[in-house]
């Protein structure tokens, strides 16, 4: 755990149409850390981890005011300036969704994808980056023999582990993820939570979670959302 | 029991209503062959398939027309296909609550206009500025039908990619969305391969429509009667053809050529629906 900021946040807006979802959020957010989110249910968690790689822009009606900076290593970065490349801003500000959303193709071709989105064509470096990815989120063992089947055909937990993988596979700095084992067995919940642990070496985490034991075991920091407001635990 | 009964009667209504369109094509095929029969048994199919149009030499040859009626229904998909495509993914993707709606309100208005109309654009809006372009004879020509016809089936195509857009699940947008992916690259590895089944039928009717239509082609690609040897030729269409020869005396052979024309655009069309039902099953693997 570092005391490195890794986020700065400053006067941090968000509507959907007229409603207001946050309102004047300050925050640092350090680095190599794994900072847990919580809340009441439609507060609001979600639209925050999306204010983090603008992925709000694809909804319609919202709206954002403030400042985000993110040091990728080179300073600090304004990535909520206009015009700043979000192809690449979301490429090292990975993103794990609550439902596994595996594309409809091989587990392979998934893990896979975000290489082909960035045109690395090599076939052999693509695949001991798949392999390395796999690994890093525990599933490698599983599907290594299989690796052409239908991603649709695991179970929800192999689901999860390869979308963390697909995120992996591009090396991001932070990694957000919202409610990623709310829909999981114990036994996935345990392993992902225990794969987050690992990854906070080379990634900085915060995760959207509405269970206190899990938030208790693996946050180094955590924020309550309520009233539109951020605030420490 | 009265559920049972209405369930019954529904089954045998759509079961129905499925074997009566079926038999409804296949009787316009038996109709289409037993209007040919004539000439079938005169033994001058092989003529008709092959010599040139000249009624006045004993020639009643349709291949101009074939060749004309796939030149100009082959361009237009090509000239309505990347604009539908690109419409469609503004439309459903790009802006679907803002300018895209509207867009999509113009293009359901589009397929209302009467086809004489885009006849009319045609005739004194697209031909001069052909002919002035290219300076090359009257400006009626297979290009200036191919551009009309591109945009007439362009709202029958543009509706149809449209509806298979929508279908795609949100979670793979926001997949290849979280990944960094461009709207480009979204349209290419995520909305096309699994949009594919509906693009298909849409270029189905679009090819069907462009074949079929008969009075875009009547008014702007000329009309001759040559094979065509550039998209700046003027040409005539197989439906045109059958237009302009309706009127002829019903025994004469030149009366009875337009039930060849009818069956050879019958069979073109079920060739390029098996075409794509074949391509479908392979990209379905």
């Amino acid at each position: 755990m570092t005391n490195k900021i890794k986020i700065q946040i400053r006067d941090l807006w968000f509507y959907y149409n007229t409603n207001l979802i946050l309102e004047d959020i300050h925050l640092d957010i350090r680095k190599n850390c794994i900072t847990c989110i919580t809340g009441p249910s439609g507060q609001g968690k979600s639209t925050f981890l999306m204010t983090l790689n603008r992925l709000w822009e694809n909804i319609d009606g919202a709206k954002s005011q403030g400042i985000i900076n993110i040091d990728f290593e080179n300073g600090f970065e304004e990535i909520t300036v206009p015009g700043y490349p979000l192809p690449q801003l979301r490429q090292k500000v990975g993103m794990v969704f609550q439902t596994p959303n595996p594309l409809p193709m091989g587990i392979y071709k998934n893990v896979a994808f975000p290489l082909k989105l960035i045109g690395e064509k090599n076939r052999d470096s693509n695949f001991e980056k798949v392999k390395t990815a796999l690994k890093k989120a525990f599933l490698w063992e599983e599907v290594k023999d299989r690796l052409t089947q239908d991603a649709s055909l695991l179970s929800g937990g192999q689901q999860q582990r390869l979308c963390i993988a697909r995120t992996l596979v591009l090396n991001p700095q932070i990694l957000l993820l919202d409610e990623p084992t709310s829909s999981l067995d114990e036994t996935s919940v345990e392993m992902i939570e225990q794969l987050l642990v690992i990854l906070k070496q080379d990634c900085t985490i915060i995760m959207v979670s509405h269970y206190m034991d899990q938030i208790k075991r693996i946050a180094d920091t955590t924020l309550v959302l309520s009233n539109r407001q951020l605030s420490k635990q | 029991m009265r559920f049972a009964v209405k369930e019954n009667l529904a089954q045998l209504f759509f079961s129905g209503a499925a074997v009566l369109s079926g038999a409804a094509t296949l009787l316009i095929l038996g109709f289409m062959i037993l209007l040919s029969l004539p000439v079938l048994e005169s033994g001058l199919l092989m003529n008709i398939l092959t010599d040139p149009w000249s009624p006045g030499h004993g020639q009643f040859g349709i291949l101009a027309m074939i060749v004309g009626t796939l030149y100009i229904a082959g361009l237009s998909l090509l000239i309505g296909f990347p604009i539908s495509l690109g419409c469609s993914f503004f439309i459903q993707i790009t802006s679907p609550h803002g300018p895209g709606k509207l867009l999509k309100k113009l293009v359901q208005f589009m397929t209302a206009i009467p086809t004489v109309i885009y006849g009319f654009v045609g005739v004194f809006l697209l031909v001069p500025v052909v002919r002035q372009v290219f300076s090359y004879g009257s400006g009626m020509s297979i290009l200036t039908a191919s551009l009309m016809l591109g945009i007439l089936i362009c709202p029958t195509m543009i509706l149809f990619f449209s509806q298979s857009f929508a279908r795609v699940p949100k979670n793979f947008l926001l997949a290849a969305d979280a990944l960094g992916g461009t709207p480009f690259q979204k349209l290419i590895y995520v909305i096309i391969p699994h949009a594919w089944p509906g693009l298909l039928t849409g270029l189905i009717l679009g090819f069907g429509r462009a074949m079929g239509d008969t009075l875009i082609a009547l008014m702007i690609s000329g009309n001759s009667v040559m094979l065509p040897s550039s998209i700046l030729d003027s040409a005539r269409t197989l439906t045109a053809h059958i237009a302009m020869i309706i009127a002829a005396d019903f025994d004469s052979i030149e009366f009875k050529t337009i039930f060849i024309c009818g069956s050879v655009l019958y069979l073109l069309t079920s060739c390029g629906i098996l075409a794509a039902r074949i391509l479908d099953r392979r990209q379905q693997g």
